[in-house]
């Protein structure tokens, strides 16, 4: 069989818009239950979708005025969809610099365990003093740091779920999901990196960074297949490319005034106080990404976006929409399919992780129109061809895990 | 009298979540307030947060208590998973909060290295714990669509912990619980004392060597805090063996038990395995006069929570 696609759906509490909790027929507090969560995940299990994906952060969003947060821990609620699914992925967030490796390592095993061997981790560092403080840090650690310790853990909770002597994986052990965009981060992908959640605007640059995580990853003893490119795509379909462009039109006008701007603020680490909205953000207040502190992939695609387009404030606000930085693609199912073929065969993806517009009412539209015409395109599965989620992206059974690294903990640079 | 009837179960190797889940069944249809889950140790017994999220999802209107240590876990996480679980049951969720040591990220910026004492230690967290389930009240959720306002975030507050062993911000990510926070149990009172204990637990386990005292001493404890008696249940923990588990009589000697030690539920230990605790839910169990309610606080006779304790 030719290669298919791989297609998560990110279950981004009420979408990825900053608007979505306002869109027309939303529940606006329907993320804030479990059964949200649930019956996406039980609808994308009948679309054959490889996963759901949650992200997280231990933190409240300090846009909570104006948006849902992501707000449930995820462990807890990929248990309890665990239980009421049979084959989906199941992909987790959860941060190597505010968890025990110890306990971590034995609660994702477990949880991987019950679910039959469904069980992603998708590990991340957790960026912003806010979260920092949660842990009795004053301000976020150094990003390099961050990304050394992340590193050592994923080894040492790699090394832990190898050594398990009960409740042996089914899958040999669970995913390995890595997302940063960073320069410390592409490393960490090559080197320990299963599925990578990137965050691309532009076709060719998604495939030049496709290529470097492949050719780094056999600079570490792997071979380039160990690894399954998943770009973040936020979709907004409609039945047709004016209803489409509408919906677009709706969830601009939605986002909440002060959100959007306090949104790029926050991820550029800038202050956008007393900037005009008429024009662009000055030069001189942005630095080079790998200086920035934070979250360095989102700095770097809104960097990209300023530097190539120049745009105003408030054609950036809107490009952006509150989303954060993934690209969106809005138009028919036949023409998102067309971009999604495209991007694949061109070997700019494996396949992607879907964030629609608007939960659950934008994925009814991934699902019932969007999945259907990638399957008739033969882009896509349409019965599950295996019971793990190892077995559905295609990734081998692991390799023993190299002897572990020692241990980092965040403060080694103080 | 009807008291809070506890059956506790340690899901793993001994009782797979498949068996797990039936005796979890027949214990609801025997009226059980709640289900302990233990914690036996990785590789023996699966984390019990993880099973009870599991089992919750197929079970619906159990009632929860899960057991986690301080020891790997620093408090915010803990905080999170017991509250999102506490969520997702409709407030129908606790932890046992067991003594234990310190975890790998609250260790390296612990605020006094010096800081020793299960006890102590127990105390803090279980503070930081309470405070951190009241930092987002579910009234601050407004979901104003017409207005673009979806959460009054004035009313959510951090909790600025600052202690020996810990250091935490906060406040919580989600919202409170539809029982106001999730039941906070005690358990280990060989190494708690009770003026830690008395200030915090909404339940505490005592064994059949501690019962005797127990009374007494949480008694004098609660003195020096302010609670009153009845907002603590005071629960005998006792092993059923398969033999006292056939027995027609078991049951009143452990009413007659609970009534002269003055405790307000028990937590019975089954025999290990599917069969036995089976034939403690199907034998025993109905036997019993348990409380119920919709909440896990209600279902163990605790009053209602009428605001913040912070």
């Amino acid at each position: 069989m030719s290669r298919q696609l791989h297609i998560n759906v990110n279950i981004l509490n009420a979408g990825v818009f900053g608007g979505s909790w306002r869109f027309q027929g939303t529940d606006g507090l329907a993320s804030f239950t479990i059964e949200h969560y649930t019956s996406i995940a039980k609808k994308a299990e009948a679309a054959k979708l490889d996963a759901v994906f949650l992200a997280d952060g231990p933190v409240v969003d300090p846009n909570i005025r104006y948006r849902p947060n992501n707000n449930l821990e995820p462990t807890t609620v990929l248990a309890r969809i665990a239980a009421q699914t049979e084959q989906i992925g199941l992909i987790g967030t959860l941060s190597s610099s505010y968890n025990d490796p110890v306990e971590l390592a034995r609660r994702l095993g477990d949880l991987d365990y019950l679910s039959g061997g469904r069980l992603g981790w998708n590990v991340v560092t957790t960026a912003g003093a806010a979260a920092a403080r949660n842990f009795g840090r004053p301000a976020e650690p150094d990003h390099a740091l961050r990304y050394r310790r992340a590193a050592a853990f994923t080894e040492q909770v790699v090394a832990q779920w190898d050594a398990r002597a009960g409740f042996a994986s089914p899958q040999g052990r669970p995913v390995v999901v890595q997302a940063g965009g960073s320069s410390d981060g592409r490393r960490l992908a090559s080197r320990v990196g299963e599925v990578i959640f990137s965050a691309d605007q532009d076709i060719d640059h998604a495939r030049a960074f496709r290529t470097e995580i492949r050719s780094g990853a056999v600079h570490f003893g792997r071979r380039p297949e160990d690894i399954v490119l998943l770009p973040g795509l936020s979709t907004v379909l409609g039945s047709t490319e004016e209803e489409a462009r509408r919906r677009r039109e709706i969830l601009d006008e939605v986002l909440p005034d002060a959100y959007a701007r306090r949104r790029l603020s926050g991820q550029l680490g800038i202050s956008l106080d007393g900037l005009s909205d008429a024009a662009p953000i000055p030069a001189e207040l942005l630095v080079e990404p790998d200086e920035a502190g934070g979250s360095q992939t989102f700095y770097r695609v809104v960097k990209a976006i300023i530097d190539q387009e120049n745009p105003t404030l408030a054609q950036l606000l809107r490009k952006l929409s509150g989303g954060g930085g993934h690209r969106i693609v809005v138009g028919t199912p036949e023409q998102i399919a067309d971009d999604m073929e495209r991007w694949f065969r061109y070997g700019a993806a494996d396949g992607f992780n879907v964030m629609p517009d608007v939960l659950p009412s934008g994925f009814d539209d991934v699902a019932d129109q969007l999945i259907p015409e990638l399957q008739r395109r033969g882009l896509f599965r349409r019965e599950y061809e295996a019971t793990t989620l190892r077995g559905l992206l295609g990734l081998r059974a692991p390799a023993q895990a190299a002897v572990p690294h020692e241990a980092v903990p965040l403060e080694a640079a103080r | 009298m009807s008291r809070a009837i506890i059956l506790e179960l340690a899901v793993g190797s001994d009782l797979s979540a498949p068996e797990a889940a039936d005796v979890v069944a027949a214990a609801r249809d025997a009226g059980v307030s709640a289900i302990r889950l233990l914690d036996g140790g990785a590789g023996q017994v699966l984390d019990p947060n993880t099973v009870a999220s599991y089992l919750a999802a197929r079970l619906a209107d159990v009632h929860w208590i899960v057991d986690a240590p301080t020891t790997h876990n620093a408090p915010y996480n803990l905080a999170r998973r017991t509250l999102a679980l506490d969520r997702a049951t409709g407030g129908r969720s606790g932890l046992v909060l067991r003594a234990g040591e310190g975890d790998e990220v609250s260790a390296a910026t612990v605020p006094d290295p010096s800081a020793s004492g299960r006890s102590q230690r127990w105390a803090e967290y279980a503070e930081v714990l309470t405070r951190l389930w009241e930092s987002f009240p579910a009234a601050a959720l407004l979901g104003d669509q017409a207005a673009g306002l979806l959460a009054e975030d004035s009313l959510i507050r951090g909790i600025a912990h600052e202690g020996s062993f810990y250091r935490v911000s906060g406040p919580l990510d989600g919202p409170s619980s539809p029982q106001g926070r999730p039941v906070l149990a005690a358990a280990d009172m060989d190494q708690l004392d009770w003026a830690s204990v008395a200030g915090a637990a909404d339940v505490v386990v005592v064994n059949r060597a501690q019962a005797p005292a127990a009374q007494g001493a949480l008694a004098d404890a609660l003195g020096r805090t302010g609670r009153k008696r009845a907002e603590i249940a005071l629960v005998g923990r006792v092993a059923v063996t398969a033999a006292e588990a056939s027995a027609d009589n078991v049951a009143a000697e452990l009413d007659e038990w609970a009534t002269s030690m003055g405790l307000d539920g028990l937590e019975l230990r089954p025999p290990d395995g599917r069969a036995g605790a089976l034939t403690v839910a199907h034998n025993v169990l109905p036997r019993l006069q348990s409380s119920a309610g919709a909440s896990l606080r209600a279902a163990l006779g605790l009053p209602e929570l009428t605001g913040a304790r912070t």
